[in-house]
């Protein structure tokens, strides 16, 4: 575990990236905009020209989840490949801290961006058609699990982006697969079984399924887990976490064998 | 016995499988407060051996401990040891001012908040970048964004500065900066520096001792006088006739070169003698002698001696 110097490091490390962001505020704002004006567009698409109003409570949870990893995903892959490219991530890695804690705090950096475009992203909308959510405890963990699924894939993503750079096309890529099956334009029950299968294995799809079930159905923790939701949905994070940190490991080993640490 | 600031021992490093060795069994030792210049041709294996020091690139043998700490086997407590500048690389942030890359490498070395502030404070005072503190770096000259480097190297006061071509694309100027700021690290503040530069007066004047490197090994190691004084068996002589006449064939060692208004004839000798031979000579052909000058050969004489026709840039 993290020691007290670690933790002042990944805090110093944070505060960098969240200096270095906002160094250029103008794409994040941009950003904000089109997440707030996307989704009531696309459902109003969906709709043939209307809002309908039983799509739109749990497209929203999925358009939500979707903002939050793509923004996170972006900030985070394109801050590692223009370091990596300019050289100022090796100068990072000349740390006291450990290579896994400072990718940790890049992430936190990184997410607190997606969480804000997330955020406005869906509570703009809701605010805008109207759109209530109803709350339930039991939403909490699967909640929870969501949000560890998106972080793990997006360290995977930055496990990736330590020896490649070609990260963007697969970011790029599962992004936008992500967008198109998680939900974000139709539930997942309308979907074909088959294609609902191959959308359960992306990241986000099963929590928002959890999700669903505890607001929409009001499924206890107890009920989601005998229904296979969130047992499914903590094996496909916990397979996410533990194939990314050993990415992560492998890579940065790699990295450092080759010389690539450094520079692509 | 003193603990060896830098120890390299048997360092090796192939990048593939059974490919030729960039750095082939390698070992130093450099005692605190040394500044030596760590020379070679390009691709010699420099650059590969300071990027093992500092824990970016690992060894396929050997080690390298910096203040006793092995860089591969307890990396936190050797990266608290030294700080780098590397060659080729943005070293800072060009997206934050100087003051907030201060502090922010300065809490990457584990320094406290505070402890940074009042570093960096004098860092910049030092280097006459207070008043400029809070601008970007990106805005910054080359020579002021290397400043920056150097003091981002030097936040945490390590005792060991690794300074990969620090001097590389800088003018005059901001040349001199850095040259008085690596002496004054060794002079006054007991620093040791690993420095490797192709700009060889920099060597010549800053440092205690020269290795040279050549295909991954270390072809010469010694104090810079007595590196220089090995070579100074063989003065240069150069003497300049006027105009340009058909000269007589030139003892061996000496060639010659037409200049403006005179002819330049040059050699390497260990004995004078043979230079008043050459004298002798020109005279009995009826030249007119402009001048002579003795010089004694440099480091790049030296350097290019070793490394034989490798050439450098």
């Amino acid at each position: 575990m993290a020691d007290t110097r670690t933790l002042a490091v990944m805090g110093a490390e944070v505060h960098k990236g969240l200096r270095s962001q906002l160094a250029h505020p103008l794409g994040h704002v941009i950003s904000l905009a089109v997440g707030m004006s996307m989704y009531l567009g696309l459902q109003f698409v969906m709709g043939q020209g209307r809002l309908r109003e039983d799509l739109l409570p749990p497209t929203l949870i999925a358009i939500g989840a979707y903002w939050f990893l793509q923004y996170s995903a972006m900030v985070m892959v394109a801050d590692l490949v223009e370091e990596k490219r300019g050289g100022t991530f090796a100068q990072s890695q000349m740390s006291v801290a450990p290579p896994w804690a400072l990718m940790l705090a890049r992430l936190a950096t990184a997410s607190l961006f997606g969480l804000v475009v997330a955020v406005a992203a869906s509570a703009v909308p809701a605010a805008v058609a109207g759109i209530r959510i109803p709350w339930n405890a039991g939403a909490v963990i699967p909640l929870a699990l969501l949000l560890l699924d998106i972080l793990a894939f997006i360290y995977l993503l930055a496990a990736i982006a330590v020896r490649s750079p070609m990260v963007g096309a697969l970011q790029s890529l599962f992004t936008a697969l992500i967008l198109l099956l998680n939900g974000a334009f139709l539930p997942l029950s309308l979907y074909p079984g088959w294609l609902a299968g191959i959308a359960r294995l992306l990241p986000t799809t099963l929590g928002i399924e959890a999700v669903g079930k505890a607001l929409f159905d009001g499924l206890t923790l107890a009920e989601l887990w005998t229904s296979g939701a969130l047992p499914w949905l903590t094996a496909h994070t916990a397979v996410l976490a533990v194939g990314a940190a050993l990415l992560f490991r492998r890579n940065h080993r790699v990295a450092v064998r080759d010389g690539h640490l450094g520079q692509y | 016995m003193n603990t060896p600031a830098i120890e390299i021992t048997g360092l090796t490093k192939t990048y593939r499988p059974g490919g030729e060795p960039a750095v082939d069994d390698l070992s130093l030792t450099v005692e605190p407060g040394t500044v030596i210049g760590f020379l070679g041709p390009n691709g010699a294996g420099k650059t590969t051996t300071i990027k093992i020091a500092a824990g970016l690139l690992s060894a396929t043998a050997g080690t390298v401990r910096l203040n006793g700490h092995d860089v591969a086997a307890r990396r936190s407590a050797a990266m608290a040891q030294f700080g780098a500048v590397l060659e080729g690389s943005r070293n800072v942030y060009w997206t934050l001012t100087a003051w907030q890359n201060l502090i922010y490498f300065g809490r990457l070395k584990g320094m406290t908040r505070a402890a940074a502030r009042s570093r960096a404070t004098a860092l910049l005072t030092e280097l006459d970048l207070w008043e400029r503190r809070d601008d970007t770096v990106g805005g910054f000259s080359r020579g002021m964004q290397q400043k920056v480097a150097i003091a981002a190297a030097l936040i945490a006061d390590p005792a060991i500065v690794l300074l990969d071509e620090p001097t590389l694309g800088l003018d005059v100027a901001a040349t001199r900066t850095v040259k008085n700021w690596i002496a004054e690290l060794s002079n006054d503040r007991g620093k040791t520096v690993l420095l490797t530069t192709h700009q060889l007066d920099v060597v010549e004047e800053l440092c205690d001792r020269v290795a040279v490197i050549r295909a991954g090994r270390i072809a010469t190691d010694l104090p810079t006088g007595e590196l220089l004084a090995g070579f100074r068996l063989r003065d240069t002589y150069e003497v300049h006739v006027e105009g340009h006449p058909d000269l007589p064939v030139l003892p061996a060692g000496f060639t010659a070169t037409a200049e403006a208004d005179t002819t330049a004839i040059t050699g390497r000798v260990a004995d004078p003698r043979e230079v008043y031979d050459l004298i002798d000579l020109l005279r009995a052909r009826g030249l007119v002698l402009r001048s002579l000058t003795q010089s004694q050969p440099g480091i790049e004489d030296v350097f290019l001696t070793l490394v034989g026709d490798a050439r450098h840039g």
